[in-house]
């Protein structure tokens, strides 16, 4: 294969089809089927507990599926002749032995699939750990941690990253780091893959977002289609007779809040429309102020809704079983 | 990156061994408990000949190795770590992730806990017989043959690390799995006399005994092993050692880690 050919390949792709995990009767991955392309950075998010970790895992083979597949590169992962090559990996910071000095963990991992011991010092350079390289685990903070996590993923040069909340623990300039290695990691062609259950942190490192809810795919869209399609705009209204307003409005089918900052929170028609209504009818109007949405909000919304289906839940016949998930 | 290093390089046995290696010999516990494996042997022979705390008819052999007992159930405690270790420390996904053939990696951790097992304890071994053997008065004891029955004790050491490996893959927890591991290698001759008749055949199958007949020491009688002799002995601990190891790998390729 030319590898000037900038076109993605199955090379880099993570694909899931109709991917299902369950655990006794708790399923945390729902038929979830999505593909992960090469050059640009996913984010795979949702709230805590909606199985992005089961799905990591399933991706690295460590968890089989009860049903449907993953594959990376076309291969499933347990096929990869030299997985750390392929694919880089961080699941949780606690991916180290604490008795054991950084370098040797990386060492050990380098030996495993072949990788030169010289890349054990460029991954320890790369990530800012060159110093502490020979200090055990255990007196590694959370930060220090996940870089060494981090140092792992990248030891074997892979075309694929998958990294499972790696801005966790870390300090501001820390996750400006990972920030910045994100992106380059993408522009250099590769695949990278990471969750993360803030909207705030993915809006920054993004280019593309999987969002799932419940073990469920709830939206697979590019960052740009994501906002435009869910951030709905709406109208701030505040009038001296907000009682009158809101009658009219609700006549006219409008959904009206209140709105944490006083007056009302109008969806619906636009504020020309809102101040032609109140022309009308005589009302006065002391602020009009068309808004939209931030990403965090309908994200927010995005994952209420798959919380509400779950209190729903609780009303069926599966009631004491779905509940008892939540806790796991 | 360069294509060719990607479809050479290969996450095989050597590299699960040249891992396993490295994870071995990084952490504290792992190589002190082993050390102590080695030391224990040699310690126990220099006391037995010092306080000449031995049976009249016992053999030197047999004497200077009574310490190999125990330090047989040290081995078997470093087998189980081996694995244990990394369900504790959540290392166990790092290594499946870098390499997903986990009877490989099983295999990996088998091939050196039963190698160094084998060499250390051969080593100290014969290094307790020589020095018990230079300590006690010549002639007082029979001697024993310490040949070919050292590489006999050797050996079981090794079977007795597999088994804790075996052990501790099946049970994950390291209390658990050392807790078991010690009940199978000592329960046996403390439960035995209360099995009367049937003492030999629930004492004579345990490791400890195979290790015992081949020691020979005056411990070892037919009433209270059986007299199934040391090598057919250490036999029948080597089969359901790899019995059990064959479970293992099932168990540990079957399940989520």
């Amino acid at each position: 294969m030319s590898g000037a050919s900038p076109l993605p390949t199955v090379e880099g792709m993570i694909e899931a089809r109709e991917l299902t995990k369950r655990y006794g009767d708790r399923t945390a991955v729902d038929q979830l089927s999505f593909t992960v392309r090469p050059g640009r950075v996913t984010g795979f998010l949702g709230p805590n507990g909606a199985g992005k970790s089961t799905t990591m895992r399933l991706i690295l083979g460590l968890d089989a599926p009860t049903s449907g597949s993953v594959t990376v590169g076309g291969k499933p992962y347990a096929e990869l002749p030299a997985p750390l090559r392929a694919v880089g990996s961080l699941l949780d910071a606690k991916g180290a032995h604490g008795g054991r000095s950084a370098y040797r963990h990386l060492a050990g991992l380098a030996a495993s699939n072949r990788i030169p011991r010289r890349r054990v010092d460029e991954v320890l350079d790369l990530t800012g750990l060159t110093e502490v390289a020979g200090r055990r685990f255990s007196g590694f903070s959370l930060g220090m941690g996940q870089r060494l996590g981090i140092a792992a993923a990248l030891l074997g040069d892979p075309e694929v990253l998958i990294l499972d909340e790696p801005v966790n623990g870390l300090d501001t300039e820390g996750i400006r780091w990972i920030r910045g290695l994100m992106k380059s990691l993408a522009a250099q062609g590769r695949t990278v893959f990471l969750s993360s259950h803030l909207m705030s942190e993915m809006e920054l490192t993004a280019d593309h977002l999987i969002v799932i809810g419940r073990g469920r795919l709830l939206a697979d869209t590019t960052m740009r289609d994501f906002i435009e399609t869910n951030s709905r705009a709406h109208t701030l209204v505040r009038s001296p007779e907000p009682e009158k307003l809101r009658g009219l409005l609700e006549a006219k089918g409008a959904d009206v809040r209140l709105d944490a900052r006083g007056g009302w929170r109008v969806d619906g028609p636009d504020a020309a429309a809102i101040g032609d209504l109140a022309r009308d009818h005589g009302l006065a109007i002391h602020e009009l102020t068309p808004a939209h949405s931030s990403l965090e909000e309908v994200y927010t919304a995005l994952s209420q809704d798959s919380a509400e289906y779950r209190t729903h839940a609780v009303q069926s016949p599966h009631a004491v079983r779905s509940s008892r998930k939540e806790k796991v | 990156m360069a294509p060719t290093t990607l479809t050479t390089a290969r996450a095989g046995f050597p590299g699960a061994l040249a891992h396993e290696w490295i994870k071995f010999n990084s952490v504290r516990s792992t190589v002190w408990t082993t050390l102590a494996t080695a030391v224990v042997p040699v310690l126990g022979a220099v006391f037995v000949a010092a306080t000449e705390s031995l049976q009249p008819d016992d053999t030197v052999l047999g004497g200077s190795l009574t310490a190999s007992v125990p330090a047989q159930m040290l081995a078997a405690v470093v087998g189980a770590l081996l694995i244990t270790g990394e369900y504790g420390s959540g290392t166990v996904r790092t290594t499946f992730a870098a390499n997903p053939r986990r009877a490989t990696v099983l295999a990996a951790k088998a091939t050196l806990i039963a190698a160094l097992m084998y060499v250390l304890a051969l080593v100290s071994c014969t290094l307790a017989y020589l020095i018990g053997g230079a300590m006690l008065d010549d002639g007082r004891y029979a001697q024993g043959e310490p040949l070919p029955a050292l590489f006999g004790i050797a050996a079981s050491f090794a079977v007795a690390g597999l088994l804790g490996l075996a052990v501790g893959t099946l049970v994950r927890h390291s209390a658990g799995a050392v807790t078991t591991v010690i009940g199978v290698l000592l329960l046996p001759s403390l439960l035995g006399p209360l099995f009367g008749d049937a003492q030999r055949w629930i004492a004579g199958v345990s490791p400890t005994s195979a290790l015992e007949k081949l020691i020979q020491t005056s411990d070892a009688t037919a009433e209270t092993v059986g007299s199934l002799g040391p090598w057919p002995s250490l036999l029948l601990v080597t089969g359901y050692t790899a019995a059990l190891l064959l479970l293992a790998t099932g168990a540990l390729r079957g399940r989520d880690v």
